[in-house]
């Protein structure tokens, strides 16, 4: 049973703690509470740096300063607060941060409403589980063997073939029937690479559709993307040692992960927000007229600065590009103020929570829109790694850690 | 007898002078009193669920935090009942019920706000400070019709 | 309706919570009593439980104080035990709470019999401005 230690304010009269609890639940986990004194509550200040007025944060950070005394309380840590809750985020980042820095604990740092269902958190739970419970397996560098990965996303499905650490095969389709996708992309792969269905002797699965798909390939390993693609992005950009940051900018959710030797350390799934996805990225591609693929190489002839954008939103935002468009904006200027808008809305809203440490290393079909990267650049003021490969990132960390697997 | 509010609403010590001077305390406990014993609630531990935080809206706008607005689902109603308060700062050791200083701040303005008598003081730190203290709260509840 | 009282004994008060508990089952009242580190806890319908706290206050009128409690004892929801540890919130409000008993304990004692009122401790003002740089010339010179 892995022991998730929760240091957080708000949740039990937010009335998500039940949530909380099933959601640990599913992924084989139990909330625990270490324990603390009023001492410690009381000396927060001296032993932590900072007390505030809220008791429950202080209680949070007596909590943090135990588990980084005795880390063997807990195999993970789940820092929650309230959302707009200015004191509970400034805490919040700070034990988070506290936590990355001296302990080995793998950390999830979150903030909810009322509306938190077990649901919205069992990703991220998942990987938190994963990364306590495998280690050993997070710590492969190399693939043997031949194996599929198969990433089943919201918008899109990929597939990989590997033998002996090498891609040998890919497949990409959009994402229409679930399983029909992967059959197909899966098809695609195994074309290409030239090997039969039943030579394969793992397959992988990740992405949103991943427990469908998996139990249709009779699939080794159903894993979540945080876990997967850490491993996956630092394997395409050989950067398995030290620290790294991925940054995933998907069809449906975000995310940005502090990854160490491999592993996640902290990271952040960001919502659903149409307007800080590819799919805004795509409807800008549309209104001017140009394939999503071409997108990116016109952005980066343009400048953001000349396009005033008034929101982030998919559809206010949009209406922002037209405007311009409009009153004579360059299709290039506006082709890089979409890749801006959504760039800055992940900085601002997800690079905030994660240790941003170098190399940055941006996966996913996205990245391939290069003026996104180069936005995230600018915001960063840091170079932005996009491997080859980068759109098959899931799939390829699949394929990486299920080969893993054939060996135990 | 009158009904008073104390804050914190989660202090024995104003609790039990309240009682003992003949009023009646209005306290966090009688309210989790009455979440944990409805029967078809199952939101362990304090059965407060996801509809208690939107209850909270009656004290605070939406775009304060759930937490807060929770907290208030709970405390709100007793503010309403009040006839009377005891407020009393300076306490470190607030945690859960009043483990959120914004709640707190929303609690004590409105009680203050609400037209009751109240009085405010702070823990006493010595024997001289709980004389005065424990005189101060006797001669406003002995007040109060 | 059923109710849940927490008696805690100021830590300078003769009576331990063992003998609350005592009179409490000597009563042979139909009240269930946990003996905690601050006192006890009683869970009884709420008329028994009135009456049981007229009798226990009388043990030690300044040195006994009774509030309620939400969860009757070893609440399944509440107990550390069903609960992953840690202490339970409420916990750390009797703790700090409880070391200010004696005090008030000594207060209503003081109040019982009229004693006049102790002067009031003068307010702390911040220094002047010329008394400031006096201080600082001193320092300094």
């Amino acid at each position: 049973m892995i022991r998730i230690a929760q240091l957080s304010c708000g949740a039990e009269y937010s009335g998500i703690q039940r949530e909380l609890e099933r959601a640990a639940e599913i992924v084989g986990a139990k909330m625990i509470s270490p324990e603390v004194s009023l001492e410690d509550v009381m000396e927060v200040e001296k032993r932590f740096g900072v007390s505030v007025p809220s008791g429950d944060l202080n209680l949070i950070m007596a909590r943090a300063t135990r588990l980084v005394q005795n880390p063997d309380l807990a195999d993970a840590v789940f820092v929650a607060t309230c959302f707009r809750c200015a004191e509970g985020a400034i805490i919040r980042g700070e034990v988070r941060r506290y936590i990355h820095e001296h302990s080995r604990l793998p950390v999830l740092s979150y903030s909810f409403t009322e509306r938190t269902t077990a649901e919205t958190l069992l990703t991220r739970m998942e990987a938190l589980v994963t990364t306590a419970r495998m280690r050993g397996l997070l710590a492969r560098e190399r693939q043997t063997g031949l194996t599929a990965g198969i990433d089943s996303g919201s918008t899109t499905t990929k597939a990989v073939i590997m033998r002996d650490n090498q891609i040998i095969g890919t497949g990409w389709v959009p994402t229409t029937e679930v399983i029909k996708s992967a059959e197909e992309a899966f098809q695609q792969a195994l074309q290409e690479s030239g090997v039969k269905r039943e030579e394969i002797q793992g397959i992988g699965v990740t992405g949103y559709g991943r427990f469908l798909v998996g139990k249709h390939f009779d699939a080794r390993l159903i894993q979540e993307e945080i876990t997967v693609n850490s491993k996956g992005a630092v394997f395409l950009a050989n950067a398995q040692k030290g620290p790294a940051t991925v940054i995933d900018i998907g069809g449906m959710d975000n995310k940005a992960i502090s990854v160490q030797d491999g592993v996640p350390g902290s990271f952040t799934m960001g919502g659903i927000c149409a307007g800080a996805s590819g799919r805004f990225l795509e409807l800008t591609a549309r209104r001017l007229g140009v394939n999503i693929t071409d997108l990116g190489k016109l952005a980066l002839r343009g400048s953001y600065k000349s396009v005033p954008m008034n929101s982030y939103c998919i559809v206010f935002g949009t209406q922002s590009l037209v405007n311009s468009l409009s009153k004579g904006a360059r299709p290039e200027d506006v082709a890089m103020a979409a890749c801006h808008s959504v760039a800055e809305q992940v900085f601002e809203q997800q690079l905030q929570e994660v240790e941003v440490k170098q190399p940055v290393i941006m996966v996913g079909g996205t990245s391939l829109i290069e003026g996104l990267p180069r936005a995230m650049e600018d915001l960063l003021g840091i170079k932005v790694i996009v491997p080859n490969h980068a759109q098959y990132i899931g799939a390829v960390g699949a394929a990486l850690l299920v080969s893993g697997m054939l060996e135990v | 007898m009158v009904k008073v509010i104390v804050y914190p609403p989660t202090s024995t010590i104003l609790a039990d002078l309240v009682d003992r001077m003949g009023h009646t305390p209005l306290v966090m406990a009688n309210e989790i009193r009455k979440k944990i014993d409805t029967p078809s609630l199952e939101s362990p531990p304090l059965n407060i669920t996801p509809e208690d935080p939107k209850k909270g809206l009656k004290y605070a706008a939406v775009d304060v935090p759930s937490g807060v607005r929770g907290r208030m689902s709970l405390i709100g109603p007793m503010i309403d009942e009040a006839e009377a308060a005891i407020i009393v700062e300076d306490n470190n050791c607030l945690v859960g019920c009043t483990g959120c200083a914004r709640t707190n701040e929303l609690t004590r303005l409105l009680i203050k706000i609400k037209g009751i008598p109240f009085i405010e003081l702070k823990y006493p730190r010595d024997d001289g400070e709980a004389r005065r203290f424990v005189h101060e709260i006797r001669m406003f509840l002995e007040g109060l019709k | 309706m059923r109710v849940t009282k927490y008696v805690i004994t100021s830590p300078e008060s003769e009576i331990l919570p063992s003998d609350i508990a005592m009179h409490i089952y000597g009563s042979k009242r139909d009240v269930h009593v946990k003996e905690t580190c601050f006192g006890v806890i009683i869970n009884g319908e709420k008329d028994e439980i009135d009456d049981l706290v007229r009798e226990i206050r009388a043990m030690d009128p300044n040195g006994i104080f009774i509030k309620d409690r939400g969860f009757p004892p070893g609440d399944p929801r509440r107990c550390r035990g069903h609960r992953g540890g840690g202490p339970r919130p409420g916990f750390f409000m009797l703790e700090c709470e409880s070391k200010m008993l004696p005090m008030i304990s000594r207060a209503l004692e003081a109040e019982s019999r009229n004693a006049p009122l102790p002067e009031a401790a003068p307010e702390k003002t911040p220094v002047s401005m010329e008394r400031l740089v006096e201080i600082i010339k001193d320092e300094f010179a």
